[in-house]
């Protein structure tokens, strides 16, 4: 039973970074029907972000996060939308797809060329202290790591229910021509939105590099585990791509220690077919509209 | 009130106003009617700045507001209710009446217009807290006239409020846009039931292929027989002399 909690809250701590990163696609789906490829690399690359902050520009840690946080919003927020997605769009979904995997190598090969191919420690946020709990021995990051997501994620969600810009941003997600009609700054909500799905890479990316550490592939699993879990979830909702995340992180730890770890990589997958063929709509999703 | 000269405008470079001119006075209800295709909707857009004005001008109170933005023309006091349901489907009838008032800098007066509005509208403060996708589509409809209020707007364009209502509703939406006359209000609507829209107009408006056709008092353009025949599909003839 001990063996079993210790697992099971690792595997939500996992679970639930994951969880943002799959927010963060469901946001920009929701809001500018942009599909992001580039998804887990967004998530791989403010971790070197925050090394450049603490190895070049020799900041102490707390400093570099921040400088780590506003360089992905600017580069993974901003330009992201100006740069790439704002070109694309009028070419319709497709040509933006495949833009976002092209953005996808682009990351990954400009990483390992410029920082290596090796993996980067990457400096502990928590303390490596464990705790027990009911036999079990808890890790203290674990926890912290799923405080903190699932604070942002409740922080989030209270943004977008309980201010006017947070139902703007509802409003233009779904119904945009509707938001333009009521005098809401349609163009500014959208960017909103873009610098929202950065800042939860972002703070995705510092959870898990303390753990997976940096490495320029990490985004290959971190992106197809966020897409999966959107999807699992239900691509319309916030609260299915956290589920789709928990449930992805749970299950591949409960796997790993009671199955077999050789077909852990394939869990998510066995996952989203069985999920797509039950509930084509995802677990929470819905099949009457967009939301954010 | 609200002038038009001579507007020309479409979509991209497409013109489906081909010289649209006329005034409609304040407090009054004016409805548009014209065959498919006439540019009734697209009449709307223009002036709610959504689409491409060529040449032409829009008067609004004498102001050029032509090619102004939809936020800017909130601020004027113009509100659109397009056709169609449009409200925001997962959003509460409370929050979605919020959304009517957001360019406004005194959020105080729009708490205190949701409230006013609601006494207009009860079915919606019984339902305040429901999503909007959750009400009936006469409720949508309602939901969408009382949010077009929120402001106090001087000028209402609205775009085939009866489409999906049941004839009851119907009657009820008109009666809301009469007593939004008598309140100084002026409503510049578009309605495919044409002979029930000009029964409770004051003025009608006929366009064809982008232009105005006919410009009179609604009672005189219902006892006008080119108006029968242009809704039986065929075209205005010019008056003899």
């Amino acid at each position: 039973m001990s063996q079993f909690l210790q697992v099971f809250l690792s595997g939500l701590s996992t679970g639930s970074i994951y969880a943002l990163a799959a927010i963060g696609f469901t946001l920009l789906w929701q809001a500018a029907q942009t599909v992001n490829f580039a998804q887990g690399e967004f998530v791989m690359l403010p971790a070197f972000f925050v090394l450049i902050g603490i190895h070049w520009l020799h900041l102490p840690l707390w400093l570099s996060l921040i400088f780590g946080l506003i360089v992905a919003v600017i580069v993974l927020g901003l330009l992201f939308k100006k740069v790439v997605v704002e070109p694309m769009l009028p070419n319709g979904g497709l040509p933006l797809i495949i833009a976002t995997m092209a953005l996808s190598i682009l990351l990954k090969e400009g990483t390992k060329q410029f920082y290596g191919a090796e993996a980067q420690p990457f400096p502990n946020i928590f303390p490596q202290t464990t705790m027990t709990l009911d036999g079990a021995v808890i890790s203290v990051q674990d926890i912290m790591n799923l405080v903190v997501s699932l604070g942002v994620v409740v922080g989030l969600t209270l943004f977008l229910n309980r201010t006017r810009t947070g139902r703007c941003m509802q409003a233009t997600a779904q119904n945009p021509e509707v938001a333009e009609i009521l005098g809401v700054n349609v163009k500014r909500m959208v960017l909103y939105t873009f610098l929202v799905n950065a800042a939860l890479a972002a703070l995705a990316s510092f959870l898990i590099s303390p753990i997976y550490l940096a490495k320029f592939s990490n985004g290959e699993t971190l992106g197809l585990v966020a897409f999966i879990a959107a999807i699992v979830g239900g691509f319309n909702q916030i609260r299915g791509a956290l589920v789709g995340g928990l449930l992805i992180g749970v299950l591949d730890n409960l796997t790993a220690t009671y199955v077999t770890t050789e077909y852990r990589a394939a869990l998510p997958l066995v996952m989203l077919i069985v999920i797509i063929l039950w509930r084509p709509q995802g677990l929470l999703g819905t099949s009457e509209g967009r939301q954010v | 009130m609200l002038e038009l000269k001579d507007v020309y405008g479409g979509y991209g470079k497409i013109t489906i106003l081909n010289g649209v001119s006329f005034t409609i006075p304040k407090a009054s209800i004016t409805t548009v009617i014209g065959p498919n295709g006439a540019g009734k909707s697209t009449v709307f857009k223009a002036v709610f700045g959504l689409l491409n004005i060529h040449s032409g001008q829009v008067l609004l109170d004498g102001q050029d507001v032509t090619r102004a933005s939809p936020a800017q023309m909130i601020a004027h006091g113009v509100t659109y209710v397009p056709q169609g349901r449009n409200v925001i489907p997962q959003l509460s009838v409370r929050h979605n009446l919020e959304l009517g008032g957001v360019t406004s800098s005194d959020q105080a007066r729009v708490r205190q217009r949701i409230d006013e509005v609601m006494d207009q509208f009860p079915a919606l403060r019984q339902r305040q807290n429901q999503k909007a996708i959750e009400l009936s589509g006469g409720q949508q409809k309602q939901l969408e006239i009382a949010r077009s209020l929120i402001l106090d707007p001087k000028l209402i364009l609205i775009d085939e409020p009866s489409i999906g209502l049941s004839p009851n509703l119907v009657q009820e939406v008109f009666a809301t846009l009469q007593r939004l006359r008598d309140n100084g209000v002026t409503v510049l609507m578009v309605e495919q039931n044409a002979k029930a829209a000009l029964a409770m107009s004051d003025y009608g408006l006929v366009l064809e292929l982008g232009q105005t056709r006919m410009h009179e008092r609604a009672a005189t353009l219902l006892a006008d027989p080119r108006v029968g025949h242009l809704f039986l599909g065929g075209a205005i003839e010019a008056p003899a002399g």
